[in-house]
C-alpha cells in the first residue's frame, strides 16, 4: 500500500475537552488508535477486524449519507467498514509525519 | 475417537481468505464461493479420494478468533475441539498476512496437527510481501504453502503435505508469551484439577488460556466442574491484568498481539510500492460518495438490463424450433397419450424457451458481482441510506444476492451479528424479484408492456420493500446498531470459477427445478382435463377476479406459483388457452399479474428456508405479510387502473 501522505496532521480541532476520535479524520488523514471505548464484545470485532489500540489507520473515505468510515489499518493494508456510532468510540491521536 | 479409516481434514481461516475456494478445487464445484467476508455460513462438507485414502474434507464459516461472541464462528471452534479433526488447514490471506496470523496463533494454541495455506500469495508478492517460510516453519512448527486457490496453484502440495502431518502426527510448537504470562500459566496449571482434564478432553495449556481470555463458554463449562479453580484462576488474571495496566478483558488478547507481531515482524519484509495498479484506481474511483454512486446505480441498471437484452437475443434464436415442434404436438389427437404429450411439451418448452434464456445472463452477472468484490462496496455506499429505513448496509447483501434466489439470500442474513437486524433483512428479502419472478417480469412486462414499465416495475418493487422495511423497524423499540465489516480489495472474477459457479447454480436448476415445472405441467394438462383446475379457479376467484381484476383462471397459475414462481408464467400460457397473453389480459391486468406475482407469498423454498432460519413466526409473518402487501399493492394498482 502507498506508504502514509507526508502532511498528515489532522486538520480539526476537536471542541475542548472531548478526546478525538475518527470521526474527526478526514480523507487521507493517518492516526494512531489511543483507545477503544465501549463493551468488550464490540472491542473484540474491533481487534479481529484490526482495530485495536495502537494500530495506525488511515482514513480512506466516508459514505455519503452519514454512512460508515472506510479505515485502513496501515500496517497490514487491511481495510475495514466502521458505523458512525462505532467510530466515535474509538480515540485516536495525532501520528506525528515521519 | 482416532480408530476410524477416515481422515477429517478441516478448512480453517479468517473470513474471505478463500477456505471455499480451496474446498472446491479439490471437490469441484459444491459451495458457493464470493470476495466478501461471510460467503460461507454454514459447514459443508465432502468425500475426496487423497492418495488412496478417503478423507472427509470439511469448509468451516470464516472466523476471526476462536474467542468469538458470533454464532457462526462457536459452531465451527466447537467442531475443530470436537476430537473428530486430524488435520487442520489453516488458510490465510497473505496479502494481510498480520491480521490473518491472530487467528493461527489461536489454532496452534489448540495443539491439532496443522498445515498452512498462504493463499493469494500472488497480490501478497504484488504487495511487495516477501515471506520467509523456513522460519514461519522453525517458529510453529507448521509448514506453509504459497497457494493461489482461484488458480489452483499449490493446493496440491498443500493437501500431500496435510496427509504427512496426519501419519506423522506433527504438533505445532506453542507460541511462548512473555515471563509474566508464562508464569501465571505454570501457576494454573499446577492446580489444573484432574476433574476437568477428564470430563473436557482437550489441551491443558488451551483451556487455561481459554479462561484467561475469559472465555465465557469455557467458564461456565469448568465453572460447573470446579468453582474453586475457575476462582483461582479469575485471581490470576486480575493480577496478570493489573501488573499490565489493563482491562481484565484484554490483558491476555494483548499479549498474543504482541507475539503475533513479534512473529509478523520476524517473517516478513514488507517493502511499500508506490502507484496504484488498475484494480486500485477503478477502487478509489467507486469508494468516493459520488463517483460510487453513480458507478453502483450504473451497474446495476446495467445488470439487468443486459439480462434482458441478452434473454430476449437467446430466447429469439431457440424460439422458431420450438414453435415448430409446438405444431406437430398441437396436430397430435387421440386422449390419454395427447394429452400427455402436450402437457410435457409445454413443461420442456417452458424451462429452455422461457426460464433459461433470462436466467443464464442473471447467473453470470450475479457470479461476477459476487467474485469482484463489489458487494462489500455496495453495501459501504448504501449503509447510510438503509439506515434510514431500518436496516443497515450488511443487509444489502443478501438483498442483492436476493435478486439471484432468495433461498441463498436468506442464508446469507446470518452474517448480522444482531438478531434485530438479521430478521428484518429476512422479512425483507422474499420482497426482492428473484431471477424466477425476473423471468415473470421480463417475459410479461418486457414483451408486452415495455422498458419503462418495466423499469417502474423493478423500481417500485424497490420501493415497497424499503417501505415495509421502514415500517416494520418503527415497531421495534431499539435501532440498529452500526455496521463493521471487512472490504476486501477488488478482484478479478476468474471466468473459468464463473463458469463453473454458473453451472453449479444451472445445474440445481435443471435437475430440480426444471422437473419440477415438467411435472406441474404434465399434473395441469390432466387436471384441465378433468376439470379441476376451475375449482381452485373458483376458489381463488374472490383473489383474483374480484380484488385484482383479472380472468379466473388466472387463479391455477397463481397457486402454482407457490411452488415454483416460474410456474406462474409457465402455466399462463396453457391456463388462458393462448400463447399471446396480449389477447386475452389488457395491458393494465399485465401490470397487476406481474406486480402481485412479484409480491405475494414467497415460493415454498424461500418458506421452509425462513422456517429453518428464523423459526416458524418468521416463515408464517413473511407469507402473511407478503400476501397482504401484495393484494394491497395490486389490489389499489387494479383499482386505479379500472376506474381510469
Amino acid at each position: 500500500m502507498k506508504p502514509p501522505a507526508a502532511k498528515s496532521m489532522i486538520s480539526q480541532p476537536p471542541e475542548k475537552d472531548r478526546p478525538l476520535t475518527l470521526l474527526d479524520l478526514k480523507e487521507g488523514d493517518t492516526a494512531s488508535i489511543l483507545r477503544i471505548t465501549g463493551g468488550r464484545h464490540l472491542k473484540a470485532r474491533m481487534a479481529g477486524l484490526g482495530i485495536r489500540e495502537g494500530t495506525l489507520v488511515r482514513l480512506i473515505s466516508a459514505a455519503p449519507f452519514r454512512g460508515p468510515l472506510l479505515v485502513e489499518d496501515v500496517s497490514s493494508g487491511a481495510r475495514t467498514m466502521i458505523g458512525r456510532g462505532m467510530a466515535a468510540s474509538v480515540e485516536v491521536c495525532d501520528h506525528a509525519p515521519s | 475417537m482416532h480408530h476410524r479409516d477416515e481422515l477429517v481434514i478441516a478448512l480453517a481461516g479468517q473470513p474471505n481468505c478463500g477456505k471455499s475456494t480451496i474446498f472446491n478445487a479439490v471437490a469441484g464445484f459444491k459451495v458457493n464461493t464470493g470476495n466478501f467476508s461471510g460467503t460461507t455460513v454454514s459447514f459443508t462438507e465432502t468425500r475426496v479420494l487423497l492418495g488412496g485414502k478417503t478423507v472427509r474434507l470439511i469448509d468451516l464459516p470464516g472466523t476471526y478468533s476462536i474467542s468469538s461472541h458470533d454464532l457462526a464462528e462457536k459452531e465451527a471452534r466447537d467442531f475443530l475441539l470436537s476430537g473428530n479433526v486430524d488435520v487442520i488447514i489453516n488458510v490465510l490471506d497473505s496479502s494481510i498476512l498480520g491480521r490473518s496470523l491472530e487467528l493461527t496463533i489461536q489454532l496452534l494454541e489448540m495443539n491439532i496437527p496443522m498445515v498452512m495455506a498462504l493463499n493469494m500469495y500472488d497480490e501478497s508478492q504484488e504487495k511487495g510481501i516477501t515471506i520467509d517460510m523456513g522460519l514461519l516453519k522453525t517458529l510453529t512448527g507448521v509448514e506453509a504453502f504459497p497457494v493461489i486457490a482461484v488458480e489452483g496453484t499449490g493446493v496440491r502440495e498443500l493437501f500431500d503435505a496435510a496427509l504427512r502431518i496426519s501419519r506423522e502426527q506433527f504438533m505445532p510448537v506453542q507460541p511462548v508469551y512473555d515471563r509474566d504470562v508464562e508464569e501465571c500459566i505454570a501457576d494454573i496449571t499446577l492446580r489444573y484439577p484432574a476433574a476437568v482434564r477428564q470430563a473436557l478432553d482437550m489441551d491443558e495449556r488451551f483451556v487455561i488460556i481459554r479462561l484467561l481470555e475469559m472465555d465465557e463458554d469455557f467458564e461456565q463449562r469448568v465453572g460447573k466442574i470446579d468453582r474453586e479453580f475457575l476462582g483461582y484462576v479469575t485471581e490470576k488474571r486480575r493480577s496478570l491484568a493489573e501488573m499490565h495496566n489493563w482491562p481484565e478483558s484484554g490483558v491476555f488478547a494483548s499479549h498474543r498481539h504482541a507475539v503475533v507481531f513479534d512473529l509478523f515482524e520476524q517473517i516478513a519484509k514488507v517493502t511499500h510500492k508506490t502507484g496504484m495498479n488498475i484494480r486500485e484506481r477503478i477502487d478509489h474511483f467507486i469508494i468516493n460518495p459520488m463517483g460510487g454512486l453513480v458507478a453502483i446505480v450504473g451497474l446495476l441498471f446495467f445488470m439487468f438490463f443486459a439480462s434482458f437484452l441478452l434473454g430476449d437475443a437467446i430466447s429469439g434464436i431457440i424460439e422458431a424450433p420450438l414453435d415448430a415442434l409446438g405444431r406437430k404436438v398441437a396436430g397430435m389427437t387421440g386422449g390419454i397419450a395427447a394429452i400427455a404429450v402436450s402437457g410435457l411439451y409445454d413443461g420442456i418448452v417452458a424451462g429452455v424457451g422461457i426460464v433459461l434464456p433470462y436466467l443464464l445472463p442473471l447467473l453470470v452477472l450475479m457470479a461476477v458481482l459476487e467474485d469482484s468484490g463489489l458487494l462489500p462496496r455496495i453495501a459501504f455506499m448504501v449503509d447510510g441510506l438503509l439506515h434510514r429505513f431500518g436496516l443497515h448496509g450488511k443487509s444489502a447483501i443478501p438483498i442483492i444476492l436476493g435478486y439471484g434466489c432468495n433461498v441463498p439470500a436468506i442464508m446469507a442474513a446470518r452474517n448480522m451479528e444482531y438478531e434485530r437486524d438479521r430478521v428484518l433483512t429476512m422479512l425483507i428479502v422474499p420482497f426482492i424479484a428473484c431471477s424466477a419472478r425476473t423471468v415473470i417480469i421480463l417475459a410479461l412486462a418486457g414483451k408486452y408492456l415495455g422498458a419503462a414499465w418495466t423499469t417502474a416495475i423493478y423500481v417500485g418493487n424497490i420501493l415497497v420493500a424499503l417501505a415495509v422495511s421502514f415500517v416494520l423497524s418503527k415497531l421495534q423499540a431499539d435501532p440498529s446498531p452500526g455496521i463493521i465489516m471487512d472490504v476486501p480489495p477488488l478482484r478479478r472474477p476468474y471466468p473459468s470459477l464463473v463458469a463453473r459457479k454458473v453451472w453449479w447454480r444451472l445445474n440445481e436448476f435443471l435437475t430440480f427445478a426444471w422437473p419440477v415445472i415438467v411435472i406441474s405441467s404434465l399434473v395441469l394438462a390432466f387436471l384441465s382435463h378433468a376439470g379441476i383446475d376451475r375449482v381452485i379457479d373458483h376458489v381463488l376467484g374472490p383473489i383474483t377476479a374480484g380484488i385484482l381484476n383479472l380472468p379466473e383462471s388466472t387463479g391455477i397459475t397463481l397457486f402454482l406459483g407457490i411452488f415454483r414462481k416460474e410456474l406462474t408464467l409457465l402455466m399462463l400460457n396453457q391456463a388462458l388457452g393462448t400463447g399471446d397473453v396480449s389477447l386475452i389480459l389488457s395491458s393494465a391486468q399485465i401490470l397487476v399479474l406481474v406486480v402481485f406475482t412479484v409480491l405475494y407469498i414467497p415460493c415454498i423454498a424461500t418458506i421452509s428456508t425462513l422456517w429453518k432460519e428464523g423459526g416458524w413466526k418468521v416463515a408464517l409473518y413473511s407469507v402473511v405479510l407478503n400476501t397482504t402487501i401484495a393484494l394491497l399493492v395490486a389490489g389499489g394498482l387494479a383499482h386505479l387502473l379500472h376506474v381510469a
